[in-house]
């Protein structure tokens, strides 16, 4: 897999903006002793290169899906592909990952109850073509979650107005 | 749902999200739509600038300032850089199913939690009592992490691990939210 290269400033910057993204370009400049247009630079970099994005990520009581579930999914090996963007198209699924283990796809979805998840593992995934078996689990408590860590799949989109100091 | 006591934990470095109970430990919050159309704009772009917001949305630079700083403060927003598993190297990304024997499995939960390689611990029903996703830098770091580190905790009975090999989307927007140090 050929990765861009990163070096010990796109590292810092990953990390001051992993804790707060609205931070100006000029505090970022000032803490790590670089010029704004370095920073504006870097941070353009690594959104095209798709290893940043920025994005809000809200609490549990901003809405009503508070439960994760992971929903084990076996499907013929040569629909694999097929079957996983399938499930990833039903829009009500946060996560698709093919898998190589017991089954071939885990999807995660977060849900609000016991019902959505029948209807979505029981009516939609098992009925697509190429599914043989589903399983589902409820997360009852998360111990640790780094949702700052992810796989960007998502296209960027940048755009210029740059934030502030008194944002 | 119960609280299970945590005692054993170690307080959570900065990117961690503390597990907690949703809802729970966060007093009651109410959201209004402004909120969530400020919520969508920042989803769309997290570093748009309060005044490019406030035009999208109808509303002055100075309303969508302190709707963020309230959101945040009541930690139920986070606007945060997602940086990619490739940023950090991690190649080798495993889920891994645990089955627990002869001890509680928040004990054994939460001994895992603190695994640096550890990026995800849930309790969940089922078959399995904990699952958990691994990131690696590459297959060498298994014998490590098999060896050494899994093996210094008590009470796994079997690990059943599904190797990541196509992530085909990933959207958590989501998450229990700690506050702030």
């Amino acid at each position: 897999m050929a990765l861009p290269q990163i070096d010990t400033l796109d590292e810092q910057l990953i990390d001051m903006l992993s804790r707060d993204a609205r931070v100006s370009n000029r505090k970022i400049a000032a803490e790590l002793g670089v010029t704004e247009g370095t920073v504006r630079g870097r941070i353009k970099r690594l959104q095209q290169d798709g290893l940043i994005a920025f994005t809000a990520i809200t609490g549990f009581e901003m809405g009503k899906r508070a439960r994760l579930a992971f929903i084990n999914v076996q499907a013929d090996v040569d629909k694999v592909r097929d079957v996983a963007r399938a499930i990833a198209d039903l829009g009500a699924v946060n996560a698709v990952l093919i898998t190589m283990g017991q089954f071939n796809i885990t999807a995660m979805c977060l849900v609000d109850e016991l019902d959505a998840l029948v209807e979505i593992a029981s009516d939609k995934i098992l009925t697509i073509n190429g599914v043989h078996h589903v399983e589902t689990s409820i997360a009852v408590k998360t111990i640790k979650y780094n949702a700052r860590m992810a796989k960007i799949t998502r296209p960027v989109e940048i755009e210029d107005a740059e934030i502030a100091d008194e944002d | 749902m119960e609280l299970t006591p945590c005692g054993a934990m170690r307080k959570p470095r900065w990117h961690t999200f503390a597990g907690k109970m949703p809802g729970l430990m966060t007093q009651s919050f109410s959201f209004d739509a402004t909120d969530l159309n400020i919520v969508e704009q920042l989803r769309l772009n997290g570093r748009a600038n309060n005044q490019q917001i406030a035009e999208k949305l109808g509303l002055t630079a100075t309303t969508v300032s302190t709707r963020i700083k309230r959101m945040e403060d009541a930690n139920q927003l986070r606007v945060v850089a997602v940086s990619d598993f490739s940023a950090h190297g991690f190649n080798v990304l495993l889920r891994i199913s645990v089955e627990i024997d002869g001890r509680p499995a928040s004990d054994v939960a939460h001994e895992l939690a603190e695994l640096p390689e550890v990026f995800a611990v849930h309790i969940v029903t089922g078959r399995y009592d904990i699952d958990m996703l691994v990131a690696l830098h590459d297959f060498e770091d298994l014998a490590h992490f098999l060896l050494d580190r899994l093996s210094g905790i008590h009470g796994i009975r079997s690990l059943t691990p599904a190797i990541v090999v196509d992530i085909c989307s990933y959207q958590f927007d989501v998450a229990p939210i700690e506050a702030k140090e």
